[in-house]
């Protein structure tokens, strides 16, 4: 009873000609008593799919593979079609609403389906149905009703026993959840995964709720702009995910563990009528090489799923291994030795933004102020993608510097007092000689935008000590930005400004950081702050890093004791 | 701009118009024998002539001119020095700081007077070997200084993230270091300048000065040598024209540096009112 979809593409005609691609070149397995899940942004071509699994789009618009057990479904009759349809693969459709007919009682649309494709007497279907209705959670005076008399939740029933009552071997949810209240959910899901359980169907879900798919599913596939990028068992996917993509869906996904606020994926998907070439996804993509524009990538193995990512799935933009420093107190007597940092090892990947908290003196600054390259470790090294920082020598050194800029604590002391803002904005493009001087001009008035402030003559004229706190931590905000750095280091940017700046210092670093898919470093002693942004937090205790992982698991079930402590310590109202 | 300020520039710029209108101010050329030796002063030489019949005004007129130019010669050598060393030192820090300021140490504690005329006996009298003299001995109290500010601008923030951005030794000292510490090099570039305004009015004054070059430190020098100066009034138009001369300038330089010392650090401004 397995379906094989092979290479599914499926082709609408647009301006009169076969112009849009909703679906291209999608391939997947369903074996009976397994599920698999379709999951991507509303347009990726999801229902699409679901609609060419039961033939029910134009036959010269679908070509590919589509076999049930070997059999050839793709170029099928009408008439053919709808032997397979109901009996070997129903679908329980997305707008409850419509799906019924108003007309006719419940039951005798429940039992429609078995008169016509199995051939039963209208007692004998009705019989069956009243069976199947109990399996859903329907009750006898619910098959009596008439479609309007009945609510949202028991309407969706209605159709899934619809879909069950002809035994299908492939049974596919679209949108199973949508439009429902959080309690008939939970209860819905609970009846799906029973359903599961009892084994034999093959289940296809179709959904943007993560959550239903985690819970219905043993493997999940990414469809992007008619693609599938990452394929993979659910439960590893959805707690590492590889493709950028995946990442920042699952990102974008409301989530009760955690209290970041919730992130979009930078820009809009791609017009299906005129995709980009190359990698769909490279346009929002934060880590796209030059390749990405050109080639598509094919779904490839990496470590037990597939990706369609010419990098292998997300990279690990910055790492640090065994980082030490020391620093020799009072120079003249005898010295004392203080570390600084002791070991400290971390990655950060592409588009992440992860928060390194810790008391004063735990040696954050340090450890920050080595990741920039501003103080050489005594120990260990720092690998740029792959490359290392440490050991890199004058134009090289150079160039990976640029990619990761610092955002310091004091504003005030990040400026000279003699420099006007035009000139401290521009000051790295003139260091590393870019562009023409109306380019640089350019740019700064851009980056300046970016963060918010003005890009007047007047204002760009102005010294350090004309502007506000909060607008001198944006000016070197936007100073961080004009050379186009992959990671920025912030190191307590706002613990200098008022709390309403501050709010606005954090939510501009976390807009400017999805939209230009940068990776952040946040230093902070504020978990209450950083919680809010931060996908991964590491603690930092005595120059070592103490514990490590995913922001909402470090705040809400602390392993380490500085962790309790730095939570308990943490900023609350009443 | 504070009173000290002021006074001190007005001067200057008085001992300045002087100078270089001096064909103009000065009624003789001052080495021509314009008069009978000695005369008093009268309608032809306001302040009477010298012992062999020269102008005493041109030669005062004309002098501030030797005066200036050893001010502003023997001053930027001086902090020229200063810089280089105190810059050096400051910035590269280590082994390289550790020596130079050995030799800071070193030169400091020998005592500059009669090093002074030690030099300038060996190297000759001339005015460029006084410039060079006074240049070589006088520096590394400025190094001191400079050195100082340096090190302290080398760690401020903005000079630190100069450097992540890529900057070059040079590029960080010319735009941030340099415009840092320039208030400081004016300061130093004036108390030099008065110094060294004072130094060669000594070592003229010692007979070590340029003989050609008539500075008042050697007018001072021609008039003491006159036996018997003091038995007449002569003295009070020959000898304290320059050296009221020389204390106005240095005066002059002195106030300037008082009123630029007070904008570099505002802990030092008195209240006036």
């Amino acid at each position: 009873m397995t379906l094989t979809v092979q290479d599914l593409r499926v082709t609408f005609p647009l301006d009169g000609k076969m112009g849009l691609r909703a679906v291209d070149g999608v391939s997947f397995d369903l074996a009976p008593g397994t599920s698999l899940g379709i999951v991507g942004e509303t347009g990726a071509g999801k229902t699409t799919i679901a609609r060419a699994l039961l033939g029910l789009h134009p036959p010269e618009c679908v070509q590919g593979s589509i076999r049930l057990d070997g059999r050839e479904l793709v170029g099928l009759s009408e008439e053919a079609w709808r032997a397979i349809r109901w009996r070997r693969i129903a679908l329980v459709p997305q707008s409850v609403g419509t799906a019924l007919n108003p007309v006719y009682r419940v039951g005798d649309q429940i039992a429609e389906p078995m008169r016509h494709h199995l051939g039963l007497s209208l007692a004998e279907a009705w019989g069956r149905s009243l069976e199947i209705a109990r399996r859903v959670g329907l009750e006898p005076r619910h098959l009596r009703a008439y479609p309007h008399q009945l609510s949202g939740g028991e309407k969706q029933r209605a159709l899934l026993a619809m879909a069950l009552s002809c035994a299908p071997d492939v049974l596919i949810l679209d949108e199973p959840t949508s439009g429902q209240d959080m309690l008939s959910r939970a209860r819905l899901l609970d009846l799906l995964d029973a359903l599961r359980r009892e084994g034999g169907m093959g289940l296809l879900v179709i959904s943007h709720d993560l959550a239903a798919v985690a819970r219905l599913t043993e493997q999940v596939a990414v469809l992007y702009a008619g693609q599938l990028v990452e394929v993979g068992p659910t439960a590893e996917v959805f707690q590492d995910p590889r493709h950028p993509y995946t990442w920042g869906l699952l990102h974008a996904y409301p989530d009760m563990a955690t209290a970041r606020d919730l992130r979009g994926i930078r820009g809009t998907p791609p017009d299906p009528a005129n995709p980009p070439p190359g990698c769909r996804f490279h346009p929002r993509c934060t880590q796209a090489i030059d390749r990405c524009r050109r080639e598509e990538p094919p779904l490839r193995e990496v470590g037990g799923r597939r990706v369609a990512c010419h990098l292998g799935g997300l990279q690990t933009l910055l790492r640090a291994e065994g980082l030490r420093k020391t620093f020799s107190v009072n120079g003249g007597g005898p010295e004392e030795q203080v570390e600084a940092v002791r070991g400290a090892t971390l990655d950060i990947r592409e588009g992440e933004v992860v928060a390194l908290v810790g008391e004063t003196g735990s040696g954050k600054t340090t450890l920050g102020q080595m990741l920039v390259g501003l103080l050489p470790p005594d120990g260990g090294r720092v690998l740029l993608e792959g490359r290392d920082l440490t050991a890199a020598k004058g134009k090289e050194r150079r160039a990976m510097m640029s990619r990761i800029q610092l955002v310091p604590q004091d504003p005030f002391d990040a400026v000279s007092p003699r420099l006007t803002v035009a000139e401290i904005v521009r000051e790295p493009l003139d260091i590393q000689a870019i562009g023409t001087p109306e380019e640089r001009e350019a740019k700064v008035r851009q980056a300046l935008r970016t963060v918010g402030l003005p890009a007047s003559p007047d204002f760009l004229a102005r010294r350090a000590h004309e502007l506000s706190g909060g607008q001198l931590q944006r000016v070197v905000l936007a100073r961080a930005l004009v050379l186009e750095p992959k990671l920025i280091v912030a190191d307590e940017p706002v613990s200098m400004l008022d709390p309403s700046e501050q709010a606005r210092v954090i939510n501009l670093l976390k807009e400017i950081q999805t939209e230009r898919g940068l990776a952040l470093l946040l230093i902070s002693h504020d978990l209450a702050l950083v919680r809010k942004i931060a996908d991964r937090i590491l603690v930092m205790h005595q120059g070592q890093i103490v514990e490590e992982g995913p922001g909402s698991r470090v705040v809400t079930r602390p392993e380490h004791e500085r962790t309790r402590m730095l939570l308990e310590v943490a900023p609350r109202l009443g | 701009m504070r009173g000290e300020l002021w006074f001190g520039l007005i001067l200057l710029a008085l001992c300045g118009a002087v100078a270089g209108l001096a064909p103009v101010l000065a009624p003789y050329d001052p080495r021509a024998f314009s008069g009978q030796p000695l005369e008093r002063p009268g309608p032809a030489h306001p302040l009477g002539t010298n012992d062999v019949g020269q102008d005493i005004l041109s030669e005062l007129i004309y002098g501030a001119r030797v005066s200036l130019i050893v001010a502003l010669a023997a001053g930027s050598g001086t902090v020229l020095l200063g810089l280089l060393v105190g810059g050096i030192a400051g910035y590269a820090g280590g082994w390289l700081d550790q020596a130079l300021m050995r030799l800071v140490d070193g030169m400091m504690s020998l005592p500059r007077l009669p090093l002074l005329i030690l030099f300038a006996t060996f190297l000759g009298s001339g005015l460029p070997q006084t410039i060079a003299v006074i240049s070589l001995l006088f520096w590394p109290t400025t190094a001191r200084i400079i050195r100082a500010q340096v090190q302290s601008v080398r760690e401020r923030g903005y000079v630190r993230m100069a450097r992540q951005f890529g900057a070059s030794p040079a590029y960080v000292f010319f735009r941030h270091v340099l415009p840092a510490i320039g208030p400081l090099v004016a300061y130093g570039l004036v108390t030099a300048a008065g110094n060294a305004v004072a130094m060669e009015a000594g070592l003229a004054f010692l007979g070590l000065g340029d003989p050609l070059a008539k500075s008042w430190g050697l007018m001072m020098r021609f008039a003491l040598n006159l036996p018997g100066l003091f038995l007449t009034d002569r003295w009070l138009w020959w000898l304290l024209p320059p050296a009221l001369c020389v204390t106005l300038l240095i005066l002059a330089l002195t106030f300037i540096g008082i009123g630029l010392e007070q904008n570099l650090n505002p802990r030092l401004v008195r209240r006036w009112r």
